[in-house]
């Protein structure tokens, strides 16, 4: 079965995939950070038991793992597919997760909060997810009692995710208009519109690919529907912006536009060694170039597949020995290399 | 001004060390900065350098000399204390919201930009008992239905609405045993509930 992100929706280019996270936690229960390990692998295994037929919500396959039987490596890819956040990798304690076979749904159990219902799809189709997630939620809190307070709402851990408990978050692609002098000013502007907004690849100021994650700020207060609208109003307005800036940058420097996807793409095909950076600011031109109609490719290809395809710990699954960065840059290329589709003359 | 480590990368922290009277400034760029060692202040340039660690912060400032009075605030179901929450940003178990209400509501707003919740409420409220074996989770609707607040209860919720105006209007002519008061009552109608 297809993954999402192996799907591609040319609805709306630019708009790369997007995201709807419910924390809950039981009634009965302490918060994880404060539940014995004992207490832990007890309720763990109930949560478990009380979900193993999730599957008759929504019809999906779902395969449940204990985090501590997840091999290292595996955890790092679910990592990178965003299925895992760095703490709940990182944890100790014993948690689990039910994932479902398009990795579209999961719930982990015991992260930060006893569950974490998590909804990716390709595409800006936070409606839907946010549908998704409100009947997985519905049918957890069938099962169990949750931790709910009138005045504070759904509490969590975490203060900065109590009320909805809702996190909706859509990744953007804005290759031009992120190059700009007031789009700095902008992410901190961000803010005064509940919005945050930040880049999903790259360290400290640097940003590999052009993608950036728009989330809301606040849970409390604001309902579910609000949050979507917020998230969504702000997706549109930058990705307007960022439509309006590449025609005029097509007008104005178009040969260079062009010039630009046909090098990425011709280094990405036939490169023998890529960086991580270098990889993604390529594959962020030939997404641009294959978005303005520049350039075709033979069969329909997700870029941001590949761009999660030759993050490291992915790489390092496909090959049969450790590698080292050499070996990982060699990889990258060849990766590239054989999943790159051919081009249309 | 490149990074004076590895000369590559634009420097963006400043870091001045002052030892023995002398003062030395150097400049580093945010990967550089991870890699060396600060002592204490290391955890800043960490990669994941959590914003709680930030919201603590902006908790922890606010009215020094109230605060050991507030630190020995600890919570009887999971014994978090409040020390613990401004070090942490995070709370222990459901009972800390009340526990902490107090001491944290107006900074919950500060953060949130309100500090009442307007989305979703749970459909159903079992009861812990019913719970205890999910796998053969009963279908009797009189059991397992959705226990949404009745009307018995709304007068128990408007009650609490109007203890919590009190409380809110007794926080802010500082009267604390009024308020102490109030939050006890809430406590007490909110189980009832």
């Amino acid at each position: 079965m297809a993954k999402w992100f192996e799907r591609i929706d040319p609805a709306v280019p630019g708009a790369i995939n997007s995201r709807v996270r419910l924390v809950r936690n039981c009634k009965e229960y302490v918060f994880p950070s404060r539940l014995s390990d004992k207490d832990s692998e007890i309720m763990v295994h109930r949560l478990e038991q009380g979900l193993r037929n999730v599957g008759e919500v929504d019809g999906k396959d779902y395969h449940y793992a204990y985090l501590r039987e997840i091999k290292e490596l595996d955890k790092k890819i679910l990592r990178e597919r965003r299925i895992l956040n760095s703490t709940i990798a990182a944890k100790k304690t014993p948690a689990g997760v039910f994932i479902s076979e398009d990795e579209e749904s999961s719930i982990v159990l015991n992260g930060t909060d006893h569950f974490r219902i998590q909804l990716l799809s390709c595409g800006n189709h936070l409606e839907e997810l946010w549908q998704q997630a409100d009947r997985l939620d519905d049918y957890i809190n069938e099962r169990f009692a949750y931790a709910y307070d009138q005045k504070y709402g759904y509490l969590t851990s975490y203060p900065t995710n109590t009320g909805t408990g809702m996190r909706a978050s859509v990744i953007l692609h804005l290759p031009t208009l992120s190059l700009g002098k007031r789009f700095q000013g902008m992410v901190m502007e961000m803010s005064r519109f509940g919005a945050v907004i930040k880049g999903v690849y790259g360290t400290g100021n640097e940003n590999y690919g052009s993608l950036y994650q728009i989330s809301n700020l606040k849970t409390l207060g604001t309902t579910e529907k609000e949050i979507l609208d917020r998230v969504n109003k702000v997706s549109e307005q930058l990705l307007a912006q960022e439509r309006q800036i590449r025609r005029m940058t097509m007008e104005k420097r178009g040969l260079e536009c062009e010039d630009e996807a046909y090098k990425s793409y011709g280094v990405l095909k036939y490169a023998r060694r890529l960086a991580a950076k270098e990889a993604m600011i390529f594959l962020s031109q030939l997404m641009s170039g294959i978005n303005d109609g520049i350039l075709k490719l033979k069969e329909p290809c997700s870029i941001y597949r590949l761009m999660l395809g030759i993050q490291p710990a992915n790489l390092q699954k496909l090959s049969d020995h450790p590698l080292g960065k050499e070996e990982l840059e060699v990889a990258r290329a060849t990766y590239l290399r054989a999943e790159l589709p051919e081009m249309l003359e | 001004m490149l990074c004076e480590r590895c000369k590559i990368r634009e420097a963006n922290i400043q870091y001045t060390e002052v030892l023995n009277g002398v003062k030395t400034e150097h400049h580093f760029c945010a990967q550089c900065a991870g890699e060396l060692d600060f002592g204490p202040y290391s955890a800043i340039f960490d990669g994941d350098f959590p914003l709680g660690k930030l919201l603590s912060g902006l908790l922890g400032i606010n009215e020094e000399q109230k605060e050991d009075k507030r630190r020995q605030v600890i919570c009887p179901t999971c014994k978090t204390s409040y020390e613990d929450f401004v070090k942490n940003s995070c709370f222990g178990c459901p009972d800390c919201y009340g526990v902490f209400d107090l001491l944290i509501s107006e900074n919950i707003r500060q953060l949130q930009g309100s500090d009442s919740h307007t989305g979703k409420q749970p459909k159903y409220h079992l009861e812990p008992e019913l719970q205890k074996d999910a796998g053969q989770y009963s279908t009797d609707a009189s059991a397992s239905g959705p226990a949404v607040l009745n009307k018995e209860n709304l007068d128990a919720k408007e009650q609490i609405r109007i203890l919590q105006a009190k409380l809110k209007e007794a926080l802010e002519r500082e009267e604390y045993e009024t308020a102490a008061v109030c939050r006890d009552k809430i406590k007490v109608l909110k189980e009832g509930v």
